[in-house]
């Protein structure tokens, strides 16, 4: 009986971990291309990260509206070495197209510069990596997204005001640019606000709850939460919801994700940017049949930064809620 | 004589005297430090990671460690708000959590006891598999609205948070199980002596079996507490949490030879660290400089152990096991047929 019993749980093991491991896995996750349509490889950062994971599925639904297109996913695990390899084997399969999201642009900048040596279309997304001859890029500019937060907030925040910065990692490009153009525009326009807390929270909810804690507790009354995400301004606005004296705090994120939307509409969050995964795919699909008809040779465009605030948040609950992302 | 019990009496507090002085030098630096809120804060922020700890310590004891904690509780944890939000049913979502996390620890406890795989080869596997399944049931997106749910990570039973009395009712139960039962007694015989304890009787794969459901049963309520806390199914959440679990375990105390390591230290250990990472933020360090001190506390406490070692070792296991043969032979007996 032991025997027996000691069989099945291995192969549940062996079928959990085969099953667990296929996000990561470097095999295509979608069928053979067709003959004569175009193979095209995307290269996922990390499927672990929300936005990733979101982005790749709206790939492969943007890419289905196409009839000559067959689009594989490959996850890079957030790890610059299996990004690489995934890139490399992309190369070797003869794909017609590959689009990459790195996980570090100067780590996959050469192997960019390989899949056009290789004369297949390379396109870099999310971030974009600058200056490789011969390869496009669809983006959306994180400096602009942080911006039109950064605008408005020099008009909303009060005088003299007690504020909190939470980061994105250290060195990730879409971190550096928000925080690069909160620090242009608005500390530089607003000097006499000041900085009672600043910490990487890197894009965590968490660890934003901790830090927000914390700072509340030292610093009493904080009248600005500005975050590189809307998942660390969550983490934040989760830590004083209840509390009547912060009812008037504002609260800045970007990405759009449905959980700001909400709390825009609950009157928690201020303002966030959205960078829309959907239209994210929607571009690069345009863009990579546009590259591989030869209707362009290259192309480099970026979606627009739209600014989510009380006024429209109704319209992206709508999306959310068609997406399933929200279901009340 | 005198100086020789002096020196017992440090060794055997030195983990109290640190937090102690601990506590003196970050009041002296900052006097919100020791208010009621931010000894509340402190509490809620580390109830998880000191579960979690628990079952890292019992498993460490027993030869063992866990390296999927963090991965399970996430998975648990998602499949938990995925029941509450389909069901409204609390304690079915809980038990849920439970569930899964017990079932990957009798995985982990399948390999590791019957088919004698190292249990950081094993864990790591779990923690791979189970991290995946996360993110596949969520499609790596966060569950949302996920209504009274969040009461247990964020509400209060009077003053007292409910995550504080998860933490000390577990505090409680384990702290119970090492030094009051026979099967404690094994997790320690065990880890100290694993030949030993066969030939003395012990039923080595049950008791080993036995950490891992414990553990998993920490684990599984670490994930509802988690996920209530954040008030979302984060399948990427946790990530590093079993490295909480094993600094604050080994900080406390614990030895990774096995055979040593108490409820108590380990829950100092985990206040330890709870206080330096909240010191450092009410002064404004920068995170990574938090990391590098976390570092450094943990080379010093296994420099500590490695330092002691040879002194503590005899103190704790064969006292342990001479009890258990005054005490009782029959069960042992028992157990070996």
């Amino acid at each position: 009986m032991k025997k027996y019993l000691a069989a099945i749980l291995a192969m549940a093991m062996a079928a959990t971990a085969l099953t667990g491991c296929g996000g990561g896995s470097t095999e295509p996750a979608a069928e053979e291309a067709t003959a004569d349509g175009y193979k095209v490889a995307y290269i996922a950062r990390a499927q672990s990260d929300s936005f990733a994971a979101w982005l790749a599925n709206e790939m492969v639904r943007a890419a289905g509206e196409y009839e000559d297109i067959t689009l594989d996913v490959f996850d890079g695990q957030a790890d610059d070495a299996k990004e690489n390899a995934a890139i490399e084997n992309a190369i070797a399969n003869g794909y017609d197209a590959i689009i990459v999201q790195p996980n570090n642009g100067e780590a996959q900048r050469p192997y960019v510069e390989q899949v056009v040596a290789a004369g297949i279309v390379a396109i870099t997304t999310n971030s974009r990596i600058e200056g490789i001859e011969g390869a496009s890029s669809v983006d959306a500019d994180p400096y602009i997204q942080a911006q039109v937060n950064a605008e408005k907030a020099i008009e909303q925040v009060p005088e003299n005001a007690k504020v909190v910065v939470l980061r994105g990692p250290s060195g990730n490009f879409h971190a550096d640019e928000r925080l690069k153009a909160w620090n242009e525009v608005f500390f530089a326009a607003r000097p006499d606000v000041q900085i009672v807390g600043d910490d990487y929270a890197n894009w965590n909810k968490d660890e934003a709850m901790v830090l927000m804690e914390d700072w509340t507790l030292a610093h009493g009354k904080i009248d600005a939460v500005i975050s590189m995400n809307d998942n660390m301004a969550a983490g934040a606005l989760e830590v004083v919801k209840d509390n009547p004296e912060y009812a008037d705090m504002l609260a800045y994120g970007v990405d759009g994700t449905a959980e700001a939307c909400l709390l825009i509409q609950d009157g928690l969050m201020t303002s966030t940017c959205l960078q829309s995964a959907i239209d994210l795919a929607d571009l690069n699909m345009a863009t990579v049949h546009q590259l591989l008809t030869g209707e362009a040779e290259q192309i480099d465009t970026d979606i627009d930064a739209v600014l989510i605030n009380a006024d429209n948040v109704a319209g992206y609950v709508d999306m959310y809620k068609a997406n399933g992302q929200i279901t009340e | 004589m005198k100086s020789s019990k002096s020196s017992q009496l440090m060794q055997k507090y030195s983990i109290f005297f640190v937090l102690l002085v601990m506590i003196i030098v970050s009041t002296m630096m900052n006097p919100n430090f020791l208010s009621g809120r931010n000894m509340t804060n402190i509490a809620v922020q580390l109830a998880v990671a000191t579960i979690l700890a628990y079952g890292e310590m019992v498993l460490i004891v027993s030869g063992l460690l866990d390296l999927s904690s963090g991965a399970v509780l996430a998975l648990a944890g998602v499949l938990s708000v995925s029941v509450y939000k389909a069901t409204g049913n609390m304690l079915l979502a809980v038990a849920v959590s439970i569930g899964v996390a017990v079932a990957f620890n009798m995985i982990n406890a399948l390999f590791v006891a019957n088919f004698a795989m190292p249990a950081f080869i094993v864990t790591l596997a779990t923690q791979m598999a189970a991290r995946g399944l996360a993110l596949l049931y969520t499609s790596g997106q966060n569950i949302l609205q996920i209504g009274d749910y969040a009461f247990l990570g964020q509400g209060k039973i009077g003053p007292i948070p409910i995550p504080v009395i998860f933490m000390v009712i577990a505090t409680i139960v384990i702290s119970y199980i090492m030094n009051q039962t026979k099967l404690g007694r094994s997790f320690y015989a065990i880890g100290g002596n694993e030949e030993a304890s066969i030939a003395s009787g012990i039923n080595v794969v049950k008791s080993k079996y036995m950490a891992f459901l414990i553990n998993g049963v920490l684990v599984g309520i670490a994930g509802v507490l988690f996920m209530a806390r954040v008030n979302a199914g984060l399948p990427n959440g946790a990530v590093g949490y079993e490295m909480e679990g094993l600094t604050a375990a080994i900080v406390g105390g614990t030895s990774f030879s096995g055979g040593i390591g108490t409820t108590s230290g380990t829950l100092i250990g985990s206040f330890i660290i709870g206080c330096l990472n909240n010191i450092m933020n009410l002064q404004g360090v920068d995170s990574y400089i938090q990391q590098v001190v976390k570092g450094g506390i943990i080379v010093a406490a296994v420099l500590y152990d490695i330092r002691f070692k040879n002194k503590k070792a005899p103190k704790v296991i064969l006292k342990k096991k001479d009890e258990e043969e005054k005490k009782d032979d029959a069960p042992k007996a028992e157990a070996g047929a």
